[in-house]
């Protein structure tokens, strides 16, 4: 059999000896922990959503009052379709009257409101972008006067008079944001926190609550003279609810009792 | 809520089985490789003026496909954010690399040398970053299997 190739452009000695020798060492791998790595990344992330969230949010609530309302109406397209079983009746004609006399005492001048009867056995009412302000007939069920219900239409006003919704929705959208921009629009975990999103928008603070509390008492005051409204639907209130007052600190709204605490001295006031 | 859990779930999964099989992977190649130890592989594409006489001469190839684990992808998606090595692929394709060449060794056992030896590396299912799948990584080696007249 022929010698391969003799011209070579180099000489190896001829007593050149192949010695296997097995290396201990690995250089293409990087000898670190992986699970702490994980952890210090998970940090990283951790620390700039924090951080991130912290600062625009603040942000928001800058803006948020200070938005025009024609910029507001047009944010609010989304919540145009209405998802619920709208119910129009006599109920909802009394509702859209009590708004309207509320609507007509209020120091600010901002958007028009209307009021939504939806069925649903909730007793909660919701103030969604636009001025819509969704009334369950679980509430109207409980509400035994007119001021009753204008105090809880009163607090939705609040809301919106202090631009909650806004600011709820805009820090919705920075939290939406930040994760896209670290995991990207494809991730699952993306899609499960826009999932959520919508929770997220109308839910407030428990010190937006307070003020949109005080809010409604001073609407119900310029419109009927008198705040005792309040108390009857928030003693209601207290006493079928069942969770303690710690299950309440991890909640969006303050403890029904909390409230009527506040709305007492509110009135001594 | 639930989406969350079965992430976590994969991710744990993977950091457990993941890690057992890799240790166990690096322990067959070591072994092996000490094993193969006596045919040298180079790159060099001709045979070295030495006085042999050749009476084989035949291309070898090994290949291997390695898929990564949920735990592996999140720590290098997470590593994607701030940049660096992204230690949990390298020990993926140094397993591939490696096991590919021991199984090109492996088809030539009575070989005196492996000569030219080229390593290929490729990803199967391309869509290694997307959310439902999961990557492979491909690598194969191949190069000709040489035995001397002793």
């Amino acid at each position: 059999m022929r010698r391969w190739l003799t011209e070579q452009p180099y000489r190896i000695a001829n007593d050149l000896k192949y010695s296997p020798k097995e290396l201990k060492t690995n250089v293409n791998v990087t000898q670190t922990s992986s699970l702490k790595e994980f952890f210090i990344l998970i940090a990283g992330v951790l620390v700039f959503l924090v951080i991130g969230y912290g600062a625009l949010g603040f942000l928001v609530d800058f803006i948020a009052p200070r938005l025009p309302y024609k910029i507001e109406q047009a944010l609010s397209g989304p919540f145009e379709h209405n998802i619920f079983d709208v119910k129009k009746n006599k109920e909802s004609e009394e509702l859209e009257r009590i708004l309207g006399e509320l609507v007509d005492v209020m120091p600010e001048e901002v958007g028009s409101y209307r009021a939504t009867l939806v069925d649903d056995n909730r007793v909660n009412a919701m103030a969604l972008p636009g001025g819509n302000i969704i009334v369950f007939t679980g509430l109207m069920n409980e509400v035994e006067s007119e001021e009753e219900l204008a105090f809880v239409l009163g607090h939705e006003l609040g809301h919106f008079a202090n631009r909650d919704h806004l600011k709820g929705l805009g820090r919705g959208l920075v939290f939406y944001s930040l994760f896209v921009l670290l995991l990207g629009p494809d991730s699952s975990l993306t899609e499960l926190i826009g999932g959520s999103l919508a929770g997220v928008q109308v839910k407030f603070s428990q010190h937006q609550e307070v003020m949109a509390d005080m809010y409604a008492l001073d609407l119900l005051n310029r419109r009927y003279g008198q705040v005792t409204g309040a108390m009857g639907f928030m003693e209601k209130l207290a006493s079928k609810e069942k969770k303690g007052r710690l299950a309440y600190y991890f909640s969006t709204h303050p403890h029904p009792k909390a409230r009527i605490a506040n709305i007492k001295s509110k009135i001594w006031n | 809520m639930g989406q969350l859990i079965i992430v976590i779930v994969l991710i744990g999964l993977g950091y457990v089985v993941g890690s057992i099989a890799e240790k166990r992977h690096y322990r067959s190649i070591i072994s092996r490789e000490a094993q193969l130890l006596h045919i040298p592989t180079v790159s060099v594409k001709n045979m070295i003026e030495g006085g042999v006489d050749i009476i084989d001469a035949r291309m070898v190839q090994g290949s291997v496909v390695i898929s990564i684990d949920h735990f592996k992808r999140i720590l290098a998606s997470l590593r994607n954010i701030f940049g660096g090595n992204v230690t949990a692929y390298e020990s993926l394709v140094d397993r591939a690399r490696r096991e590919a060449i021991l199984r090109m060794k492996e088809k030539s056992p009575n070989a005196d040398i492996v000569l030219n030896t080229r390593i290929e590396t490729s990803t199967i299912g391309r869509s290694a970053n997307n959310r439902k799948s999961i990557g492979s990584i491909e690598a194969m080696a191949y190069g000709t299997a040489v035995s001397y007249r002793k």
